[in-house]
């Protein structure tokens, strides 16, 4: 009976049901969440402090537990360097300043994902992301996802098959805002 | 304002190798590190096996989890599991051991005779052949001295028996550990990252994942390397008819994890064997002397590539003389320590080369200080 029990899924816990409720996990079972759970990490960012920039290698992906992230192009200098200015004016203005820029990509908020490429290789960063407001952000990284694939090749399908959705819809969408839909 | 380069940062950077500061710098901490770590062997040696043993039974944990065990209960399950099988292998052999025990030293004391014989019979075969050899009584000088200077064999047999009874305790303290690092592990990694400051995290994390990558790939290319080593061995002693081929080939490939060292232990017990149990036929001493330097041969140059030295991404100049460096700081522990030291620490000192001498790292760094502080002060 003890040795059922041990194997008996457990109750979820508050925080399980969090990851659950978050698109990228939505179709895992308790027991896959629990083996995801230990896989990410989080991190606490202040409004406007950079989560990574454009051009950075991509190591991981980064969910949104609260608060809301702003996706941008950086102001590129001399030579196509992106200029450093913005890192020395006051914090609570950048949030502000940024979302009048028109670099301005996407305000994302709980729930949802960015950074996911760096799941599939280590490309450069398409954007810079910054934290909008105050907000926690569950990571998740690429090498612990690469594990997935070798140690439990079903949830890291159930994984990709939600990225795919995501990055499908995003291609329709591009293709709805230029024009181009054809194959899509 | 920054006049540093752009914000552009790749990996491709770390990659384009380091420079002779961070190099002198990670030789110095390496050797430093294996001075330190001589002076605390009772701790390191479980450690390493506790490494081993971790690599070994995590795929197993793993399993358990994803079949709804907690990591607390799967580690624990696994950690039993391996010490119960311990437990049947030692009672298995038990009765065994003890209707043998009382001929070991005989037999230790036979094979050391064998050799000593072996080589007075090859030594005045020498004599016999050429002229200068016999007018210096090259072998009377040599039995006497050997006499002379390494006693009976039964005093060294009593400091080698209390010595492993002195490691017993220690080497106890590794499925211990063990235990800690599956359970644990995942979480210490955490909150490691956790006390990263968020601009310096992902490539931090990066780092923590390369050491993980580096142990494991040097540990599970340790296993690899012992079991072709013991293979190809096992299979020549069978071709020259040698007793225990399997055996004296998993002993010897065993005793190589020490380089050089350990490699002349093992040639030497084998031919400690053939010239004891072919006593009329030293030619067969001789062929298993010329096995073991062809296996020492295919060891250095076609298995060790393949498995260790790939996974350190070392060039081969620099594992050689590392090597040596090693011995020459810590001994025999040193040069058992020195290449998975090494490969750590060059990890890490690359890593936090690249983290130092980026500009935007480190002006991110500073400004989200500067959001902190900002924060903590504003009803002030």
């Amino acid at each position: 009976m003890t040795v059922v029990k041990l194997f008996r899924p457990r109750k979820t816990s508050p925080r399980l049901e969090r990851l659950r409720n978050l698109s990228l996990f939505v179709n895992l079972t308790a027991a896959e969440l629990q083996i995801v759970d230990g896989l990410l990490h989080e991190r606490d960012y202040l409004a406007g402090e950079v989560i990574f920039d454009e051009g950075e290698e991509g190591q991981a992906i980064y969910i949104v537990a609260s608060g809301e992230v702003l996706i941008c192009r950086q102001e590129q200098g001399d030579g196509g360097q992106a200029t450093q200015l913005d890192l020395n004016e006051p914090a609570a203005f950048h949030p502000r300043r940024r979302q009048g820029d028109t670099g301005r990509l996407a305000q994302l908020g709980p729930g949802t994902f960015f950074g996911e490429l760096a799941l599939l290789d280590n490309s450069p960063r398409s954007a810079q992301a910054r934290a909008a407001t105050a907000c926690q952000l569950i990571v998740f990284f690429r090498d612990d996802f690469v594990g997935l694939l070798d140690t439990h090749a079903r949830i890291a399908s159930k994984i990709s098959r939600e990225l795919a959705r995501h990055l499908g819809a995003r291609m329709r969408d591009m293709a709805l805002a230029t024009g181009v839909h054809q194959h899509l | 304002m920054h006049d540093g380069p752009p914000a552009n940062y790749s990996m491709d950077e770390s990659q384009r190798g380091s420079g002779p500061i961070v190099w002198a710098a990670i030789i110095a901490t390496t050797c430093l590190l294996l001075f330190f770590f001589q002076k605390i062997l009772w701790l390191v040696v479980p450690f390493l096996l506790a490494l081993i043993l971790y690599y070994f039974l995590y795929p197993s944990m793993q399993a358990l989890i994803y079949r709804g065990m907690s990591r607390e209960g799967a580690a624990s399950l696994v950690i039993l599991g391996f010490l119960a099988l311990l437990s049947v292998i030692g009672v298995g052999l038990a009765p065994w051991v003890t209707s043998h025990i009382a001929g070991w030293q005989d037999t230790v004391i036979g094979y050391v005779q064998g050799g000593l014989q072996l080589l007075d019979s090859s030594l005045r075969t020498l004599e016999a052949n050429w002229g200068p050899l016999a007018r210096a009584h090259l072998a009377d000088t040599v039995a006497g001295r050997l006499a002379q200077g390494a006693g009976s064999v039964t005093d060294h047999l009593e400091p080698i028996a209390v010595g492993i009874m002195a490691w017993a305790p220690s080497l106890m303290l590794a499925p211990f550990l063990a235990f800690f690092f599956l359970r644990d592990g995942r979480r210490f990694q955490r909150f490691l990252g956790g006390a990263v400051p968020n601009a310096f995290f992902e490539k931090t994390l990066y780092l923590l994942y390369e050491i993980d990558r580096t142990s494991r790939a040097y540990f599970q290319g340790l296993n690899k390397l012992t079991v072709l080593d013991t293979l190809t061995l096992a299979a020549g002693l069978w071709l020259l008819g040698i007793p225990g081929p399997f055996a004296l080939g998993l002993i010897c490939a065993v005793l190589a994890w020490v380089p050089y060292v350990g490699s002349i232990l093992g040639g030497l017990l084998v031919v400690l064997v053939a010239a004891t149990d072919f006593p009329d036929a030293p030619a067969m001493a001789y062929w298993a002397i010329a096995l073991f330097v062809l296996v020492r041969l295919l060891d250095d140059f076609v298995y060790m590539p393949l498995t260790i030295g790939k996974s350190l991404a070392l060039h081969p100049l620099v594992t050689v003389l590392m090597i040596f460096v090693g011995g020459a700081v810590a001994g025999i522990a040193g040069l058992m320590l020195v290449l998975p030291v090494l490969g750590v620490v060059m990890v890490i000192g690359e890593t936090i080369g690249v983290i130092v001498t980026d500009p935007r790292l480190m002006a991110r760094h500073r400004h989200a200080l500067a959001l902190r502080r900002e924060q903590a002060s504003a009803d002030l």
